[in-house]
């Protein structure tokens, strides 16, 4: 469903990601870990084309991301992205900010936009907030929307860019519960997080970067007991020891 | 009471009549230079915040250029230059052309540092979600940067109310020129007219800066 073929990225001189090979299949729940600047977050954000390869092949959904022809919004459709902050629009209500790709993306009416959005909404448990602007809710309620809003077209893959980062402690478990939901359901998801708990409980697969190259591909529990590689160990037992 | 005689001496239906004509003047050249240069300035605005290659770059020389001349000088320019090369203007047409020019400068300046304002993660949202360029820019980014910008665009808007009365250069028969008139015919009127054609700008600017405070309220 995803795969980076020799994938490598530069900001002028500087190489942000380093001959990435990586496949995620529909399904799978991808956590990447590795330090800040490690590159996980560019990583994502190649997948839907909100930053550039620099060479390599990045192909999603049988689409070549990197190729001109491919049309990148319908691309972009298909896959629904949730930052760490939020970026709920400010200007309009929890419904309107779920409503607006489906009414002018898809062509959706108002009467089906709105009962989808409702229905979505529901899922994330915050069907009262419809009405309210998203300043009027707490971190942890204006992520769930944010992942509503993302819900709501139908995407076959999720992209999750440290969703829980900017969250008060005792809000980040509403946000995961909505996640690991959206996994059992059997959604493709791609995950930058430090939540291990998330990551032991859910994952398929953990990826660990560092300086730009994954070092270390495993299953969670051989990852967290046993990492292969020296600086993923570092990485774990400061994460772990703080 | 001998405070008011001179007001009273002065406030004849007729002179009345005549200033007013002269604020009628005012107000209707600002307001088609307001519409003008809103429209003129919020194109140049997008544009440049659009960074398109080449164009965004010529804006940029031709917004520097004008923001940097006075208006004095536009207005002499449109009014007794451009005739020179064959476009030839009425008054009233000059003071709207060089207004317009001006604030269209001005303002494209105050719209594209208020889309600038907005963050780059909306756009990113929006973008994500598959809505194209001009969507995001319409449906997230604009309604927002508007907002932000009502306090800065009423001030500019204001500017240019108190800005027309420099085409009493050019003879336009606006409220600053028939005042002139009025007083120019006995010059022991001249604070009591003053005084008027003072509480006429004030009131109408005013009134703006207290709409702007409305929309302002109501948008927190």
């Amino acid at each position: 469903m995803i795969s980076f073929d020799k994938v490598n990225k530069f900001y002028g001189d500087f190489q942000v990601l380093k001959d990435i090979n990586l496949t995620i299949n529909k399904g799978e729940v991808v956590v990447v870990i590795g330090p800040s600047g490690s590159g996980k977050s560019t990583l994502l954000r190649c997948i839907n084309h909100l930053e550039k390869i620099t060479d390599g092949t990045l192909n999603v959904n049988g689409l070549s991301v990197a190729d001109k022809k491919t049309d990148i919004n319908k691309l972009r459709r298909n896959i629904g992205m949730v930052f760490q902050h939020f970026y709920l629009y400010p200007h309009k209500t929890v419904l309107e900010n779920i409503m607006l790709a489906p009414r002018k993306v898809l062509g959706q009416s108002e009467k089906e936009a709105k009962e989808l959005a409702m229905y979505y909404l529901d899922k994330v448990g915050i069907s009262d907030k419809a009405d309210a602007f998203p300043s009027q809710l707490s971190g942890g309620q204006q992520q769930r929307v944010a992942i509503a809003r993302g819900l709501v077209m139908k995407p076959e893959i999720m992209l999750f860019d440290e969703p829980t980062s900017a969250l008060d402690p005792e809000m980040i478990g509403e946000v995961l519960d909505v996640m690991k939901a959206l996994a059992k359901e059997g959604m493709t998801m791609v995950v930058v997080t430090h939540e291990m708990g998330f990551a032991k409980e859910v994952a398929d697969r953990i990826v660990f970067m560092d300086e730009g190259q994954i070092l270390e591909e495993a299953v969670p529990a051989e990852f967290y007991e046993n990492p292969r590689e020296e600086r993923a160990r570092m990485f774990l037992s400061r994460i772990l020891n703080h | 009471m001998d405070f008011l005689a001179p007001f009273i001496e002065v406030l004849t239906p007729d002179n009345m009549k005549f200033l007013l004509e002269g604020f009628w003047v005012t107000l209707k050249v600002a307001a088609i230079s307001i519409v003008l240069s809103f429209i003129i300035g919020g194109l140049i605005g997008i544009l440049r915040y659009a960074k398109i290659p080449v164009v965004s770059q010529l804006l940029a020389v031709v917004v520097e250029t004008i923001r940097n001349l006075p208006l004095l000088l536009i207005i002499f320019f449109t009014y007794f230059a451009l005739p020179e090369v064959g476009i030839d203007m009425e008054i009233i047409t000059a003071a709207i052309v060089a207004l317009t020019i001006f604030e269209s400068a001005m303002l494209s300046e105050i719209i594209r540092s208020g889309l600038n304002s907005i963050h780059k993660g909306q756009i990113e949202a929006g973008r994500s979600s598959g809505l194209n360029y001009i969507q995001t820019l319409r449906y997230i980014v604009m309604p927002q940067a508007l907002r932000r910008m009502v306090p800065p665009l009423v001030s500019q808007f204001i500017s240019l109310l108190k800005d027309t009365s420099l085409a009493v250069v050019i003879a336009l028969p606006d409220l600053l020129h028939n005042a002139q008139i009025l007083y120019a015919q006995n010059g022991s009127n001249v604070i009591p007219i003053f005084i008027i054609v003072a509480l006429m700008y004030f009131i109408v600017n005013y009134a703006l800066s207290l709409i702007a405070k409305r929309l302002e309220l109501k948008q927190a």
